[in-house]
Formats: C-alpha cells, sequence, structure tokens
C-alpha cells in the first residue's frame, strides 16, 4: 500500500489537460528567435563603446596638447579683421553671403535646409534599404542627399582655404599679404542686362519674373511627363514638396554660376526682396 | 412631454453644460499659457540699455570741413558729410553684415574689409555685395546752441535702384528733413 | 596574500553598504549581466541584449555614442572653465588669457572644450549621413530623426554662443554678422522684407532680443553666457533623452 502511495506524487486530475515540457540548457529564456541574432550588451557593447571612448579622448587630448585653441585679439568695435572668417564650421554659411542678400542666405536657405531635412523621413516612401548601405535600391535619395552634402563642404573648403583678404577668391600659391584689385566687372542685374538687348523696362521686369518662375514650373513639370513611375510612387502632395525643395537646392548652384559667369547680381528684383 | 423625451433633454442639457465647463476649463488654461508665453516674450527686450547714447550732440556745423568727417567714427560709429548744400551723416555700419567701412580719400569710397561692398560718398552702393545703400542718420539743430543733435537710430533707408554703375539713389530728395542739415 | 585579498573583497561585497548600492555580482553569468543593464540607472540606456548586426562598427562607426560622448565632456570641461571666466566685457577676454598662460592645465581645459565642439559639430554631421544612408530615419524612426535635426540645430547654436565668450575679435565679429542675419530676418527683422511694413525698428526687432540692445555690448555676452551655460544645454538634454528613449522603443536599425 505504502509504494503505491510514493508514486502517486501528482494525481492526475481529470478536470485538466496536460502537456510535455522540456527542461534543457541555454543562455537566454528567449524563445521563438531562431537563430538567436542577440547578444548580451555586458560586455559585447559596453566594452566596444569603452573603447571608442578611450581612443576618441586619446586623440582629443593629444590635439589639445599640441595645438592651441584660437584666440584672436581682443574686441574691438571700430575695426574689423581682414579678412573676417567665422569657425569652419558656419563658412558655408559665410560663403552663401557673397551669392545672396543677408536676408535669403543667412536666414531662408538655413531655414529651409533644416525643414527640408525634417520633412525626408516623409517625402521618402521608398520602403527599401533600412538598416543596410543600399545604393541600388535608393539612387535619387542617395544622390540627393549626397549632392546637397557635396555642395556644403565645397563651400566650407572654397570659404577655408580659397577666401583671402577682402573675401577675395586666392589660390594657394597667390599672395595671401597682397590685397587684390576689386573685379573690373561690375555686378549687375539680370533686367539690365535684358534692357540692354532692348527690351523695354517693363518687358524686363516681366522677362525676369517669367524667368524665376519658369524655372519652377519646367522643373516641376519634366519630371511628371517623363518620369511618370517617380509622380505615382510619391503621389501629388509628396512630389510637389520633394520637386520643390529639389529645384530650390539646384537653384542654388545655378544662381552662383550665373553669378560667376555672368556678374549677375539679383535675377528678380521685386520691391520687397531680391534674388 | 413624455418621460422619454424629458431624459433626451436633461441629457442633452447635460452635455451643454459639460462643453460649456469644457470650454472654460480649456479656454482659460489655453490664455494663460498664452499670456505667459507673451509676459515671458516681453521680459526678454531690455528697457533700459547700458550703451553709448543713441542721441547726441556733435558740434556745430561749421565744425566740420568739406567732405567726409571720420573723427567721429571711433566714438559714434558715424561719418559726417558736409558739401556745399548742407551737412549728412552716415552710419559707419556695412549694409552687407555690419562690418565697419573704411574712408580712401583718394579714391572717394568707402570699403567694407569684411566682403568687399564699395560705397561713394552718397552712400550709394559702387560695388560688391551690399543689398542696400548706408544708413543716414537723423540730425537736427539744437535751437539753444544750434549744435547738430543725431538721432542714431531714426534712419533713412530708401530702396535704391538698380543701374550699370551700381545700386543708386537719388540725391535730390535724400537732402531733406530730418536726415540733412541746409546750409543756412 | 591573494587570498587575503580575495577574502578581503569578499567580506566587501558582503557587507550591507555594498548591497545596498549594487545590486548584482560581477556581470560574469547571463542573471548578472542582465541585472548590471537594468538596475544600473547609467548603463540602463542600454537594452540588455542587443542584436549582433547593430555591433558591427563599419555599420554604425559609433558615431552617434562618440558625439554624446563629446556633449558629456564638453559640459564636464566646461562647469570647470565656468570656475575662472566672468561674463564681463571687461574682464572676460584677461580671464581666458589667464586659463590660457597662468592657470594649472587651464590651457589644456579649454582646448579640449574648443577642439571637442569642433569634434562634435562634425561628428554630428557625420552621424546624420550615416542615419541617412543607412535609411534609418524610414518608418517607425521618422520623429526621431526630426530630434536629430533638432540636434543638430542644438550644437550649432551652442557653438555660436561659444565662440562669443573669449571676447576676442572673432568673438565679436562672427556675432555682428550673425545678429546681423538675424536682422535681416522677413517679417521680425528691420532690414529684411517686410519688416518695416511689420514695424520694426533698430529697437524692437528679433536682433535687438538677441543682443539685449542696438549693439553687440555687454548685455549680448551676458545673454550668450546664458544660453551657452544653462539654457541651450538643458534643451539639448532634454532633447537627447527623447533622442535615446527612442531608440529604446523603435529599436535599432540593422539587417536582421
Amino acid at each position: 500500500m505504502a509504494i503505491e502511495v510514493k508514486h502517486e506524487i501528482f494525481p492526475k486530475n481529470p478536470k485538466k489537460s496536460y502537456g510535455l515540457v522540456e527542461l534543457v540548457k541555454g543562455t537566454s529564456p528567449i524563445t521563438d528567435k531562431e537563430p538567436e541574432t542577440t547578444v548580451f550588451t555586458w560586455p559585447n557593447l559596453v566594452f566596444i563603446e569603452l573603447i571608442a571612448i578611450l581612443l576618441s579622448s586619446i586623440i582629443l587630448i593629444a590635439l589639445s596638447l599640441y595645438s592651441g585653441a584660437p584666440l584672436e585679439e581682443m574686441a574691438s568695435p571700430d575695426t574689423t579683421p581682414n579678412p573676417m572668417k567665422a569657425p569652419w564650421y558656419f563658412l558655408g554659411l559665410q560663403e552663401l553671403l557673397v551669392f545672396f542678400d543677408p536676408w535669403l542666405a543667412g536666414v531662408v536657405l538655413p531655414g529651409l535646409i533644416i525643414v527640408g531635412l525634417i520633412l525626408v523621413p516623409y517625402i521618402d516612401v521608398n520602403p527599401k534599404g533600412v538598416g543596410q548601405y543600399n545604393y541600388t535600391d535608393r539612387k535619387f535619395a542617395i544622390w540627393t542627399f549626397s549632392f546637397g552634402l557635396a555642395l556644403w563642404y565645397i563651400m566650407i573648403v572654397v570659404g577655408v582655404y580659397l577666401r583671402g583678404l577682402d573675401w577675395q577668391w586666392y589660390w594657394p600659391w597667390d599672395d595671401w599679404e597682397l590685397h587684390k584689385p576689386p573685379s573690373a566687372v561690375s555686378l549687375i542685374d539680370y533686367s539690365l542686362i535684358l534692357t540692354s538687348w532692348g527690351l523695354s523696362k517693363g518687358g524686363a521686369q516681366i522677362v525676369a519674373y517669367a524667368t524665376v518662375v519658369g524655372y519652377f514650373v519646367v522643373g516641376m513639370t519634366i519630371p511628371f511627363i517623363f518620369f511618370r513611375k517617380f509622380y505615382k510612387e510619391l503621389g501629388f502632395a509628396r512630389y510637389n514638396i520633394t520637386m520643390l525643395f529639389f529645384l530650390m537646392m539646384m537653384g542654388v548652384p545655378v544662381k552662383i554660376i550665373l553669378r560667376i559667369v555672368f556678374n549677375i547680381k539679383y535675377l528678380l528684383v521685386t520691391p520687397f526682396f531680391k534674388i | 412631454m413624455s418621460n422619454e423625451e424629458k431624459n433626451k433633454t436633461n441629457k442633452s442639457g447635460e452635455m451643454n453644460r459639460r462643453k460649456f465647463f469644457n470650454l472654460i476649463g480649456w479656454g482659460g488654461l489655453l490664455a494663460s499659457a498664452g499670456g505667459s508665453a507673451i509676459g515671458t516674450y516681453k521680459f526678454m527686450f531690455p528697457t533700459v540699455l547700458y550703451e553709448p547714447p543713441t542721441i547726441f550732440k556733435i558740434g556745430k556745423v561749421t565744425d566740420f570741413s568739406m567732405g567726409v568727417d571720420e573723427r567721429l567714427k571711433k566714438e559714434r560709429q558715424i561719418w559726417v558729410v558736409r558739401n556745399e548744400r548742407g551737412l549728412y551723416v552716415l552710419v559707419a555700419i556695412c549694409r552687407h553684415l555690419g562690418c565697419t567701412p573704411n574712408w580712401f580719400p583718394d579714391q572717394q569710397r568707402f570699403r567694407c574689409p569684411c566682403h568687399g561692398s564699395i560705397y561713394d560718398i552718397f552712400g550709394n552702393v559702387r560695388g560688391g555685395p551690399a543689398p542696400r545703400t548706408l544708413w543716414r542718420a537723423g540730425v537736427s539743430l539744437d535751437v539753444v546752441d544750434n549744435q547738430v543733435v543725431v538721432n542714431f537710430l531714426t534712419r533713412q533707408d530708401p530702396d535704391p535702384e538698380s543701374t550699370v554703375n551700381g545700386l543708386m539713389v537719388e540725391e535730390a530728395p535724400r537732402e531733406a528733413e530730418p536726415y540733412f542739415i541746409k546750409n543756412a | 596574500m591573494v587570498d587575503f585579498f580575495e577574502n578581503l573583497k569578499n567580506k566587501i561585497v558582503e557587507t550591507q553598504v555594498w548591497k545596498s548600492i549594487f545590486r548584482h555580482g560581477f556581470p560574469d553569468t547571463d542573471t548578472n549581466r542582465a541585472l548590471v543593464m537594468f538596475s544600473n540607472v547609467l548603463l540602463h540606456l542600454h537594452p540588455v541584449k542587443v542584436r549582433k548586426s547593430a555591433l558591427r562598427i563599419r555599420y554604425t562607426w559609433c558615431l552617434g555614442g562618440l558625439t554624446f560622448f563629446m556633449f558629456i565632456l564638453l559640459t564636464i570641461t566646461g562647469v570647470f572653465l565656468m570656475f575662472y571666466y566672468v561674463p564681463d566685457t571687461r574682464s572676460a577676454y584677461q580671464n581666458i588669457k589667464d586659463l590660457q598662460y597662468a592657470l594649472y592645465f587651464g590651457n589644456l581645459m579649454r582646448n579640449l572644450h574648443r577642439w571637442g565642439a569642433h569634434a562634435m559639430v562634425f561628428l554630428v554631421w557625420l552621424h546624420m549621413t550615416r542615419v541617412f544612408l543607412t535609411g534609418s530615419y524610414k518608418p517607425p524612426r521618422e520623429f526621431n530623426w526630426i530630434v536629430g535635426v533638432l540636434l543638430l540645430v542644438l550644437t550649432l547654436l551652442l557653438s555660436w554662443t561659444g565662440y562669443l565668450l573669449p571676447w576676442d575679435q572673432l568673438a565679436l565679429w562672427a556675432v555682428t554678422v550673425g545678429s546681423k542675419m538675424a536682422e535681416a530676418s522677413p517679417l521680425i527683422g528691420y532690414s529684411g522684407p517686410f519688416g518695416k511694413e511689420m514695424g520694426m525698428r533698430v529697437d524692437n526687432d528679433i536682433r535687438f532680443m538677441l543682443l539685449g540692445g542696438t549693439v553687440v555690448g555687454q548685455s549680448t555676452l551676458l545673454r550668450f553666457y546664458v544660453l551657452h551655460c544653462v539654457g541651450l544645454p538643458l534643451l539639448a538634454t532634454l532633447f537627447l533623452a527623447v533622442h535615446f528613449w527612442r531608440i529604446r522603443k523603435d529599436g535599432f536599425s540593422g539587417p536582421l
């Protein structure tokens, strides 16, 4: 009698259902993850971070010991240093100021860059390329971003290495102590060039407006007609926002080239602002 | 009125009451938040300035010689300009980005060291990226001692016209009160 | 001898004081590796486990983490610099000279702060480029990209407010130029488009608010000092918290 009782540790209950469970040796309680792709943060990630921090600290301390932070003469409001250069990360902006009026180069364009960056995830509907360096599936996105980035870095390089006294263009082999004469040709407006071709003043104004508006209209239309797939993927609202920002970004180098090649100061003169 | 209808009106009446208090509550909250925001915003505008005076006397008209007088550039950030018709005061701040231009008597030009803007003696833009002409400060004659009083904050800023020579403004209308002192 | 230290260590680890501070053993077992992550406030920024693919250096280049490290480094060196710096136009420049030439390790501290700031700007840009190229802004991480862009703006503002403080020529003229741009803002600036139509004057527009006056002077220095040392770092900390929180919630992007 006593032996039988010993065997019945768990008396079977007819009201319950039973399943077969196995205990196995393993490193984590995670299930439904085959094969295991995760590792413990300690030590795998924590030590990578530690090494990165140590290496960057070494580089930074070495740099700080080797090279002193810049300090110029004490501020004096009646003499402006020549040339006056901002730290390198703002020189792209300072370079823009040569080609555009301050309200545009200093306020509107940086504002548009920030707004454009914020809009990026909402206008890029392409689901491909998450979590990998993928060029083939996102050619337009990568090209556009890289173009903007390259523009920004080129302006910085120009500002840092190629601008000298009076913010004139100096090659590295030029004498940087010598003032360059101001350019022989003065900058003139686009509408003045048109009037010199025989247009009336009002006519020149109309053509100037038409050129700027036409740039955007043609730019918006070309992909709409020739890249229907691009338009369809984005939809009406996204397409217009994307193309507007794209054309404004492209407009920056266009205006810079017009300034350099044709000495055009303003493309469009309105009573309120000039572009 | 049946019982059911009575209940309905009561219910919608209750809802109106709730809506009313909702409106009062949220409205009050938003109004006070908006008020605080405006107050904080106004707080950031100083009302007392510890700066060089913006209205100051610079001496009599006859103290200045013909042409550009640079004596007050360092102290007051102005150039006093006299011609046959009278006297005006240019603000020594470049209209491009606020650097201090230099006067070159041999070229009869103001030139800015920052981005190479060039102005003539009237303040017209003769080259470089400056978008407007130099400011002219308000001037008047003190009735008591006949000294020139400069108001640094009142500034003449006409819309210039683009020409082949630069951004120009017609001179005659500029030489009027309160930005010009005519010869007596 | 080894036994002695082993015993000592065990004694210390057994004490009530030690146990009240550290709620886990040395992280060499799975339990303790998990415990160390979620019982330590500094480490619990991390998840307990991470995907192997997220650890590849050539995927992240550690850029985000290094940017954060620069932020911490700048906070620490910045606090030390504050001990010797008075935001007064008459003494600010001399204070910097003292840091450079008189104080023990003053120059090192200042150099670390300055170069660290440059490094942070550069690392933020690189981090953004990396995030774009790996498509890590795509759903569900759109909002975190926005927070990142705002952090980039804050980094640049911190740099800008920072280099006014030595009160040298760069400081004065860079801020003169910068505030002139503010003056040229449409609608809210005195010389910007539609500015005068909106009733803007030299003494009530956005530049006036920024400078605390009509010229770059004492009130500007104080304003930028407060923004640089208190206002913007607080804002940046807030956004950093949101940034990290979203990474934890949305998960780390990367190939599966």
